[in-house]
């Protein structure tokens, strides 16, 4: 009796074993953390993209977790682990995550500013577009349409080309608010981080940041396939809204010099 | 059972049992204002214009040809039309968003529903959803062997080519490929299926029993874009729809050289051919035109003019 019960504890933990063996042998996890504010749109890009990339993950074994920390809990927090660190804070906070975390891609969502991409700093990933990138885009379309004040934008919720629209529709439906360019930068950041974890099994963060700036070709749902400058800059198209309307997209047709996406922003490093 | 549904089965009935003559027609869907081009095989001159449902897209035809399908995607059906008589016949709910569909040898229309990241089946009979298929994001191609063994589902945002086992509905294969891949089809033999993807502006012959990619090539355009993709009555040639490279590219269905680029209108989607495969038809969706081409010269013998963004066309022969 005792025996048996032996026994059969036996065969259930050696089961169980064998089980958690095979599960951890073909799965692979990944993980991001956010850094910034809960209620930022940033952060509500990150979790749309989380959730795409998991349900590519499912079809592919593959796993995507996320931690969410504030600013104020940064030098405290332990980022060994993750694939990939996601930040909405100010410049400050930023400079100092890309240098005590050398080997990791550090994604900047929500800094728009000229000089920091001039830096060229090695592990900055910018999926946001700088200030010049939007006045470049203003100029152009300028050129154009003279008496038109339109503004630049990286994103719009009435984008509907390159099935913009159903990323959209998939943001509503699951956050209720429209996309903005801070969700998007959020979700891109993800989504090229999980293609390239799909496409290449790549868990290891130097391997990663290699990849994202020297093999990319995203999407990204704008059209065309996206790279990464030496500034560390994301190439994107760029739409010019008026009276919250998509009146053009930048680079302007007829006006910007090929090769065109880089017509928008700074592409050199500082001496 | 109701005496009304009992009345609904008995005209279908009546309906299937009666072959219907093939008109030749050439129909197609024009996504921007809602209608339904009807173009004389013959003459190749528009017969007539329908006005379909919001923003009709997919388009098919039943096997026996009795009843043609359009996904009229804002309104989350597929509308039932009579090509013979023109008359909308019934609809079916299609899920969410249907926008392409395909129809298996035994009459079911698999459905990609864009929104929803699932693949459905639907008895278009009854209406009735026989099963949904998680996918995933995007689904937008289906194709289906002609063994009826097989249907691929292309998920444009997670990038794959999801091969579904028939009867079973489960997923055999989740092949990784191109990015944005659109549609595919499948030789006669149903062991090898050719697909696009429309980012990566690729086309890729993949092996259906293993599910694995055996070639794959550009389209030789940067703008290519690559949508619809058939094969030749021999099947050594496959015809590309080029996108915004505004061409049909003819590649060697064995290398992918380029044998030919045809020029065609702008933004080139759909194709289709005549059963004898002596002629294909493309929309050409930002010119609002559909181009005749003659496959033995490989030509375009005629441009038709249609309604506002042409997306699917289908030849009733």
């Amino acid at each position: 009796m005792f025996k048996n019960i032996i026994l059969k504890i036996t065969y259930f933990f050696m089961i169980t074993f064998i089980c958690l063996a095979k599960v951890s042998a073909n799965t692979i996890e990944a993980n991001f953390v956010y850094v910034g504010d809960e209620g930022s749109s940033a952060l509500l890009g990150v979790k749309q993209g989380l959730k795409e990339a998991n349900l590519q993950g499912q079809f592919l074994n593959q796993k995507y977790n996320l931690d969410v920390i504030s600013s104020a809990k940064v030098t405290e927090h332990d980022f060994s682990g993750y694939i990939a660190i996601l930040t909405a804070v100010d410049i400050n906070t930023y400079k100092a995550l890309t240098s005590t975390h050398p080997d990791m891609p550090v994604f900047n969502l929500s800094i728009n500013d000229d000089d920091l991409r001039a830096e060229c700093i090695n592990n900055a990933l910018h999926t946001i577009p700088s200030l010049r990138m939007k006045s470049d885009a203003e100029k152009q379309w300028k050129k154009k349409e003279t008496d038109s004040d339109a503004r630049a934008q990286a994103w719009h919720h009435d984008f509907k080309k390159f099935a913009a629209r159903d990323l959209n529709k998939r943001f509503k439906k699951n956050h209720k608010i429209e996309m903005d360019d801070y969700a998007w930068a959020g979700w891109a950041a993800v989504k090229m981080t999980s293609d390239t974890v799909a496409r290449t099994n790549i868990v290891n963060t130097s391997e990663m940041l290699n990849y994202l700036k020297q093999d990319l070709v995203f999407d990204g749902q704008k059209g065309s396939n996206m790279n990464f400058r030496e500034t560390g800059q994301l190439r994107q198209l760029m739409l010019l809204i008026e009276n919250n309307k998509i009146v053009a997209e930048a680079p302007v047709r007829g006006v910007a010099k090929p090769p065109t996406l880089d017509s928008l922003g700074t592409l050199s490093c500082e001496k | 059972m109701k005496f009304a549904n009992i009345l609904i089965l008995s005209a279908v009935f009546i309906f299937n049992s009666v072959s219907a003559e093939p008109t030749g027609r050439i129909f197609v869907t024009n996504e921007r204002d809602d209608t339904l081009t009807v173009i004389n095989g013959n003459t190749l001159d528009v017969e007539t214009t329908i006005e379909i449902g919001e923003r009709p897209r997919g388009i098919g035809l039943s096997p026996d040809g009795s009843e043609l399908y359009v996904a009229v995607s804002e309104e989350n059906k597929i509308r039932v039309v009579d090509p013979v008589s023109l008359k909308i016949l019934r609809d079916f709910e299609a899920g969410s968003d249907p926008e392409t569909f395909a129809v298996h040898p035994n009459g079911n229309v698999y459905v990609s529903n864009e929104d929803e990241a699932k693949a459905s089946a639907f008895n278009p009979k009854t209406g009735e959803m026989l099963v949904e298929i998680q996918v995933g994001l995007e689904p937008e191609g289906v194709a289906i062997s002609p063994d009826g063994k097989r249907v691929i589902v292309t998920s444009e945002s997670t990038n794959m080519l999801h091969v579904i086992k028939v009867p079973e509905h489960t997923i055999e294969h989740n092949i990784l490929v191109g990015s944005r891949p659109r549609a595919a089809t499948f030789t006669r033999t149903s062991d090898i299926a050719y697909a696009t993807a429309e980012i990566s502006g690729e086309v890729m012959k993949v092996d259906m029993n293993t599910g694995k990619v055996l070639l794959k090539a550009g389209t030789g355009h940067e703008k290519s874009k690559p949508k619809d993709v058939l094969l030749s009555k021999d099947e050594s040639v496959i015809y590309v729809a080029g996108g915004r490279s505004n061409k049909v590219k003819v590649m060697d269905a064995n290398t992918f050289e380029i044998i030919k680029m045809i020029p065609v209108g702008k933004r080139v989607w759909g194709l289709a051919m005549t059963k004898d495969k002596k002629k294909l038809f493309t929309t050409d969706g930002v010119s609002g035109t559909v181009s005749v081409i003659d496959t033995d010269k490989n030509d375009v013998i005629k441009t038709i003019k249609v309604g506002e963004f042409p997306w699917g066309v289908v030849v009733h022969d």
